[in-house]
């Protein structure tokens, strides 16, 4: 695949060329202090050097809410979609991977959901490599890498004198050759360069012990380590919004007088009404089940259905969880 | 041709509404597609469901109690519990609805090919046994099974569903039904005593014969152990689970029993794949 | 000087003493985390296991959210008779988490006689995201407590940088009146003086000089970044005793899950409300916000609405009626207005 070189000086050129054929969201410090993917343009630079995004980028594939179907007068119509295409700088490269998993979900399974086909198909992913991931990060644990390319068009890697962009895709194929008069041809030193960057960014992740989970967590099923660890999940939902790959929504309707919405949110299984059937049953009526559910599905249940795992080592539950549950911990447990 | 949304709905409207039980909170609504060609695309095999949309109100999955040879319309029989079936039994023949569907795993009608049925149904879920016995007797599929036995059994002789056509079933000669009631709070000819009772009288033989069970959970778990008695091998008896359910198209990931989701690998199961499933359900 | 050793280690000992003399079943105090900056819950069952405990700057949970879940009976009758006794639980308290407690205790919430109150007298708790905004560019490997009371965090680059204590602590640590449990069975630590009374005050009298449309600004911070996730929720002990959120309710639907701006400003508009004379302003709602929120940017008000209308401040006396359920002949009726 392509590799190209673009000097830092010319970065803020590329980002206005991508600016004339879509809206793009770059990596910025919002009002709050926290970086996030922020319209273009910001008023400010566009960073480099952060961690990773609060909220993953899932947001612009299945977001939080989203009109599915209008009413009027009791009939229903589609609504559309914007039409204009995306460019997603700076993903790191475990939310462009958790694009594959949403796939899974989303494109292979029968029926396709358009309105996530839409999205995936109108966004460019560039993705930025990892040169100090966090402690709470463990992408190569899970089948990634802080240089892996996997869901993104074109992944860039920084170096000294700018940034490596090696196209993953067609797509991110086409999007170079149409930059070419940006673009350099990169050294051998260049490309030596960003390797070692990456292989010095892989040297520094805690392994954590996802392994063969599947055939572990169907013998742990009825583990004391599920009620131990789950009596002090308090349902909070941060754990699953902030997930690239979570991908639970509700539905619901919002009308009046004949005219309004059906609209799908975000939902997460760790709520205590997640699976409360009309009749009052629950079949999993205590944070001990919802914690198990919530493993379950990320290492067994997709591993069964996907091939893969649903979790990119992104590290957000770990780092935001309010009792610092840590899924690290109980992967460790199950053996 | 562009593939259809599967979040929206297909109009129909209700073209009559069948009250089923003394109670009167099973309704059977009989629904027509507005457009013909949704009609012709909505191809669904009994076992399978649909999820009823409300505007305003929002959706509800219901299994689908009509047989695809019963042609012009499809029939729901809902129970009045919450919220969406309030608002549906409030609603009279000409109000519109929409219907998502069909979805789930229907029952395994290439391997009931050539076998005798054994058709179990309590109370309320009967209902997509009745598209299944319907199906079998139609003139065009009977030949292609053995011998079909069902009992059904409700609390009392009011709360049986569907009772012309059980009458009429009864009085043909190319399926057994024998129904029973808890409690024969008037007169009553047939059996007394619940479904697992008459299971165990009839003794039916399990050779060559899948069985099919439907009911509350009381009732499935000493079905079970009856068909067991009775020399029923797990992957010779099928169940249909009902789950809370919202996309119904395997999508909003609430109704998984294991790695399985209910409204797309099932909702029919057959006894040993729900086995192998954790008793999350 | 910090006190945290000597704490961690009278705790230690209390936790094994009652759960080996069976004067609990359950211990709830905190335990090391897997990242710095923070603690996990413990629910400690095993004398022997007591070791586990850890006092130190970064006990910011408040395990008072625990504590009706535990005593909650179960809502099917048939369970509810076959359920286990309600355990004794002894339980790790700081001023705010105490004040919870009372609060629960006020709505019956929780029974007094089934809990053993470990007080301890708190300096203050590291906020992890102003820690972690604090060493900046560098990511934390370690931290601990030096002999001060700052922290010590050991970074990327091998080296130690100290963070002032009060730099670091939560807001609404900045605001606690009353840092010492005042409802205790077991009271650890010099008692610490609260900040002055009126330190929330002044937040709330800063932010109401400020024109209309600054106000809503600041709202807006709140409203435009808020998920819907409902952790403010979820962490609050006030919440937690309650068995159907309004917010969840579907007869009517009195709320959308979405984050559009009505639905955002109604979820925590009917929050404050409900909270009203029940927040003890313990910031387990800011501290769970994924966002890092002023989730408490309404409650703070509210708080100050009720003790200048009624004078009444939740989480002080534990037999007090609590004032949206109390009436008193004398009670300002200066908003009642002709018709």
């Amino acid at each position: 695949m392509t590799e190209k070189k673009i000097p830092q000086a010319s970065l803020d050129k590329l980002l206005a060329r991508l600016q004339e054929r879509g809206t793009v969201y770059a990596p910025g410090r919002g009002a709050s202090g926290d970086v996030a993917l922020l319209e273009m343009p910001q008023g400010e630079p566009v960073l480099q050097d952060y961690g990773n995004f609060a909220l993953s980028p899932k947001a612009f594939f299945l977001p939080q809410t989203q009109t599915l179907l209008r009413f009027r007068d009791g009939k229903a119509e589609e609504p559309s979609p914007p039409d204009r295409p995306v460019f997603l700088v700076g993903v790191r490269p475990c939310d462009a991977a958790a694009l594959l998993a949403l796939d899974k979900v989303f494109l292979d399974g029968d029926p396709r959901d358009p309105y996530y086909e839409h999205f995936r198909a109108k966004a460019t992913i560039i993705a930025l490599a990892c040169t100090q991931p966090m402690a709470s990060c463990f992408c190569t644990s899970v089948g990634g890498g802080p240089g892996d390319g996997a869901g993104a068009d074109v992944l860039a890697v920084g170096l000294d004198t700018g940034l490596l962009l090696r196209a993953q895709t067609t797509r991110g194929e086409e999007l170079l050759a149409s930059l070419a008069d940006l673009l350099a041809e990169p050294t051998a030193q260049d490309s030596q360069e960003a390797d070692e960057r990456i292989r010095a960014a892989e040297g520094q992740l805690a392994p954590a012990r996802a392994d063969d989970s599947a055939r572990r967590l169907r013998e742990a099923y009825d583990a004391p380590l599920w009620a131990a660890a789950g009596q002090k999940c308090l349902g909070c939902g941060t754990c699953s919004f902030l997930c690239p790959t979570c991908h639970c929504f509700d539905i619901t309707d919002e009308v009046r007088n004949g005219a309004g919405r059906r609209v799908r949110t975000w939902d997460c299984c760790a709520y205590p009404l997640f699976t409360l059937h009309a009749s009052g049953h629950n079949p999993r009526p205590t944070p001990k089940e919802r914690w198990r559910q919530r493993l379950m599905h990320k290492f067994r249940y997709a591993v069964e259905n996907h091939g893969r795992f649903f979790c990119v080592g992104c590290g957000r539950c770990i780092r935001n969880c309010p009792v610092s549950l840590d899924l690290r911990t109980a992967l460790k447990e199950i053996s | 041709m562009s593939v259809r949304n599967p979040y929206l709905p297909y109009p129909t409207r209700i073209e009559a509404v069948a009250i089923e039980n003394g109670a009167r909170d099973i309704k059977t609504f009989r629904l027509a597609f507005e457009d013909p060609a949704h009609a012709a695309e909505f191809r669904h095999l009994p076992g399978q469901f649909a999820e009823l949309s409300l505007p305003g109100v929002g959706e509800a999955p219901f299994g689908i109690a009509s047989s695809p040879t019963e042609a012009g319309y499809i029939l729901f029989s809902v129970k009045r519990t919450g919220l969406f079936t309030g608002e549906l039994h409030s609603l009279e023949p000409g109000a519109p609805i929409g219907v998502r569907g069909p979805m789930g795993k229907p029952f395994p009608w290439e391997r009931m090919e050539g076998r005798n049925l054994l058709i179990i149904g309590g109370g309320f879920a009967f209902t997509t046994l009745r598209a299944a016995v319907k199906y079998v007797l139609d003139p065009a599929n009977r030949p292609r099974f053995g011998s079909v036995l069902v009992i059904y059994g409700a609390r009392t002789p009011d709360e049986l569903m569907y009772k012309d056509e059980l009458a009429a079933w009864q009085a043909r000669d190319d399926l057994q039904v024998h129904l029973t009631v808890d409690v024969a709070d008037k007169p009553w000819a047939h059996h007394v005593g619940v479904v697992t009772k008459v299971l165990d009288g009839l003794k039916p033989s399990s050779e060559n014969t899948l069985a099919i069970a439907c009911g509350p959970p009381i009732m499935i778990r000493f079905t079970l152990l009856s068909l067991a008695n009775l020399g029923f091998s797990d992957d010779a008896v099928i169940l249909s689970l009902e789950m809370r359910m919202k996309c119904g198209i395997g999508k909003c990931g609430r109704c998984n029993i294991g790695s399985k989701y209910v409204c797309r690998d099932g909702p029919v199961f057959t006894r040993d794949e729900l086995k192998a499933l954790p008793a999350e359900y | 000087m910090t006190e945290s050793p000597q704490i961690e280690s009278r705790l230690r000992e209390t936790a094994s003493g009652l759960l080996r003399e069976k004067k609990v079943s359950l211990f709830l105090g905190y335990e090391k985390a897997t990242l710095p900056f923070r603690t996990a819950p413990l629910f400690l069952t095993a004398a022997d296991e007591a070791e586990r405990l850890v006092w130190n700057p970064f006990c910011s949970a408040n395990l008072a959210v625990y504590l009706p879940r535990l005593f909650k009976a179960p809502a099917d009758a048939r369970e509810a008779k076959a359920a286990p006794a309600p355990p004794t639980v002894g339980v790790v308290l700081k001023g705010c988490d105490a004040r919870s407690v009372v609060a629960l205790l006020q709505e019956r919430q929780v029974p007094r006689e089934k809990l053993l109150l470990v007080g301890v007298a708190c300096p203050g708790m590291v906020d992890r995201r102003k820690a972690e905004r604090a060493l900046g560019e560098h990511a934390c490997l370690g931290a601990g407590e030096d002999a001060r009371g700052n922290v010590r965090a050991v970074v990327d680059d091998g080296t130690e940088v100290t963070l002032r204590r009060e730099q670091i602590v939560a807001d609404a640590c900045l605001e606690c009146r009353a840092p010492t449990p005042a409802l205790h069975d077991l009271l650890l630590g010099t008692p610490v003086a609260g900040k002055q009374a009126d330190a929330a005050r002044r937040r709330v009298a800063e932010l109401e000089s400020k024109p209309l449309d600054a106000r809503w600004a600041r709202f807006q911070e709140l409203a435009a970044r808020c998920i819907r996730c409902n952790a403010c929720r979820q962490a609050c002990p006030m919440c937690a005793g309650c068995k159907t959120c309004l917010l969840d309710q579907t007869r009517p639907r009195w709320i959308g899950a979405g984050t559009d701006a009505s639905d955002v400003a109604l979820y925590h508009l009917l929050r404050a409300f409900h909270l009203a004379g029940r927040c003890t302003g313990c910031g387990a709602c800011a501290r769970a916000c994924p966002m890092g929120l002023d989730v408490r940017l309404l409650s703070r008000k509210m708080s100050q609405e009720v003790e200048d209308l009624y004078g009444f401040r939740p989480g002080e006396a534990a037999d007090a009626t609590p004032v949206l359920s109390a009436f008193s002949l004398d009670d300002s009726q200066d908003f009642v207005t002709e018709p």
